[in-house]
């Protein structure tokens, strides 16, 4: 409170009284100055409040309930017996092996490869590097929808251009299935993600890199340290912050990052091949109306997010290597 | 944590020789990213006769699958509304979070910390956590299959609050109660003060806001079942899905849904990507 007493000539009524009444003025604010803050705040909050965080309890509140979505069909409380069963619910288990197939699968291409690429790379010159800049990020502009139409169409197993080079090159003797072979599809939309993802990674570890101090660098070179030690011992550490930062992201987003080329692509399938959590939700809730089901499953992933997300916060404060 | 390109070129390396090898890994790198993308448009371009040529060129340019693709699907319509909800969504978002990103940069207030951190957690929550209720409500609204269904939701967006946050915080307090001193109000200090200087950021902000709301996937496809009424990625989703052999036509509808963004990207690409970068890196 004792700061808003200081704001209180801020306002433009306020300001053409002298200072003899300050004191009557700070015992009754008016109320206009008191809330004006939160009038500024009131569009966005509302907004906020009303998209996400109702429909995030409310999400939890059904997660206790039998309902299959229709108006007039009873909601049956049902307890926590929608979570005791959460793991032998339909294809739960493979979607949740899946998901962490996604996750492993994406983190080389959106964190090993292009640290490696940034490193590598960094001795390229500043016009040279403005236009690789503007052709390896391109991917990341495209609507996902986009990226699933153009890729399924390069991908198509009889006309499209990537079977067709390989069997001109005698690669393979007979096409490719990507999207319907069951071991194939899953890399096939592993990939996608990460060619998406893969410039995008590049330039922030190019800029992370772009901030380290080059007299560490150069004083290790002056010390005969050789090229692999100074990746190791000088560039990593100082690179941890957002090592940590995109293994999170991986971590946290891959199953929402998916879920459009799972929708578009393969449905899930072959035989649950493709799914992952994210989109049993959604098919828990859209296809067979099983919103408890959906609902304790959204619940138990939130919490289980929210717990990584923290402990990488945690690490990286602990971890993390400032320059400066 | 700033720009990528004004590294410093190390001593050691001067006398420069050319970096074959990088060259060489970034050109790969870019052939991967670009590849894709000229595909659609080349397979868009070529004559229905040799769409499935592995040629790079087209032996001559048409826009037939372009004029089909226009009459098999109700593209201008679709294209109309994702202008109509892109735009909207990001002027309001920037209305909402100028006015907010300003209370938190201006005022100290009873619960600030808490609602400042109500609106950073809300990264943590995804989409399929709240779709359910949203689109009870959506339905209860009356709201499906409406551009206000796809545009009011998305008034709000925590993600440029904070980010348009950071850049006010560091606006200089002294020019805001200079400002005062002269018998502004805090509403005149914010659009004729604060708000010209910042123009940049806001800016900045805005295109990336219009590009992510232009290639949102997940909310069309919660409040739209009938391509007509929704954006252009679902309806492109539908066209996939319903005629599986229309290449031409299909990669011409893929893109025209990519063109605003394309169009975007090369007139102003230096402040996308650096937007990109500067807010992955938070």
């Amino acid at each position: 409170m004792a700061e808003l007493q200081g704001d209180l000539r801020l306002n433009s009524k306020t300001l053409a009284v002298d200072t003899p009444k300050v004191r009557r003025r700070a015992a009754r604010k008016p109320v206009l100055v008191v809330i004006q803050p939160y009038l500024y705040l009131l569009p966005a909050i509302l907004a906020i409040g009303i998209w996400i965080y109702r429909p995030l309890l409310q999400t939890i509140e059904l997660s206790f309930f039998e309902w299959n979505m229709l108006p007039t069909a009873p909601r049956t409380f049902v307890g926590l017996r929608n979570y005791a069963q959460l793991f032998a619910l339909p294809d739960m288990s493979r979607a949740f092996a899946n998901t962490v197939v996604y996750m492993l699968g994406i983190l080389p291409m959106s964190v090993l490869i292009p640290m490696i690429i940034a490193i590598v790379t960094d001795d390229i010159g500043r016009r040279a590097r403005t236009i690789y800049r503007a052709m390896i990020f391109l991917p990341m502009i495209i609507a996902p929808v986009v990226v699933a139409v153009v890729w399924r169409w390069i991908f198509h197993p009889t006309n499209g251009i990537l079977n067709t080079m390989l069997e001109l090159m005698n690669v393979i003797q007979e096409p490719l299935r990507f999207f319907s072979d069951s071991n194939l599809a899953i890399w096939v939309i592993i990939f996608i993600t990460g060619w998406k993802l893969i410039g995008f990674s590049t330039l922030i570890f190019s800029a992370a890199l772009s901030n380290i101090n080059r007299e560490y660098i150069e004083a290790a070179q002056i010390d005969g340290a050789s090229r692999v030690q100074i990746i190791r011992f000088i560039l990593v550490p100082l690179l941890s912050p957002t090592i940590l930062f995109m293994i999170m992201l991986t971590l946290l987003f891959a199953s929402q990052w998916t879920f459009a080329y799972i929708n578009v692509l393969t449905q899930g399938g072959p035989l649950s091949a493709t799914t992952n959590i994210y989109f049993l939700l959604w098919n828990y809730g859209f296809r067979t109306f099983s919103v408890g089901w959906s609902s304790a499953a959204a619940t138990v992933f939130f919490i289980g997010f929210s717990v990584i997300a923290l402990l990488f916060i945690k690490l990286s404060n602990r971890l993390a290597f400032y320059d400066n | 944590m700033t720009t990528i390109s004004n590294a410093p070129v190390p001593a050691s390396k001067l006398p420069r020789r050319i970096p074959y090898f990088s060259h060489a890994l970034l050109i790969f790198l870019s052939f991967l990213a670009v590849f894709p993308i000229y595909w659609m448009i080349i397979t868009s371009l070529r004559p229905a006769g040799e769409i499935y040529s592995p040629s790079p060129i087209p032996s001559e340019i048409t826009l037939e699958h372009y004029v089909r693709a226009w009459t098999a699907i109700p593209l201008g319509r679709m294209m109309l509304n994702t202008v109509v909800t892109a735009i909207s969504q990001t002027v309001f978002q920037l209305l909402t979070s100028i006015l907010a990103a300003f209370a938190f940069a201006a005022w100290s207030f009873r619960g600030r910390s808490i609602l400042y951190a109500l609106l950073a957690l809300t990264w943590l929550v995804p989409f399929q956590a709240i779709m359910i209720p949203n689109y009870i409500l959506l339905t209860q609204m009356g709201w499906r299959n409406t551009l206000w269904g796809l545009i009011v939701p998305n008034i709000g967006s925590a993600f440029a609050i904070l980010l348009l946050f950071q850049s006010f915080k560091s606006f200089p307090k002294d020019l805001m109660d200079a400002a005062r001193i002269d018998g502004a109000s805090n509403w005149g200090i914010l659009w004729r003060v604060v708000f010209p200087n910042l123009r940049a950021s806001v800016a900045s902000l805005g295109v990336l806001l219009f590009i992510s709301s232009w290639n949102d996937y997940f909310w069309p496809l919660l409040v739209t079942s009938r391509p007509e009424n929704s954006t252009v990625q679902i309806g492109l989703q539908a066209f996939m899905s319903s005629d599986m052999n229309l290449w031409g036509p299909l990669m011409a509808a893929a893109t025209i849904a990519s063109l605003p963004v394309l169009l975007v990207y090369l007139l102003l690409q230096r402040q996308v990507i650096d937007s990109f970068v500067k807010s992955g890196l938070r």
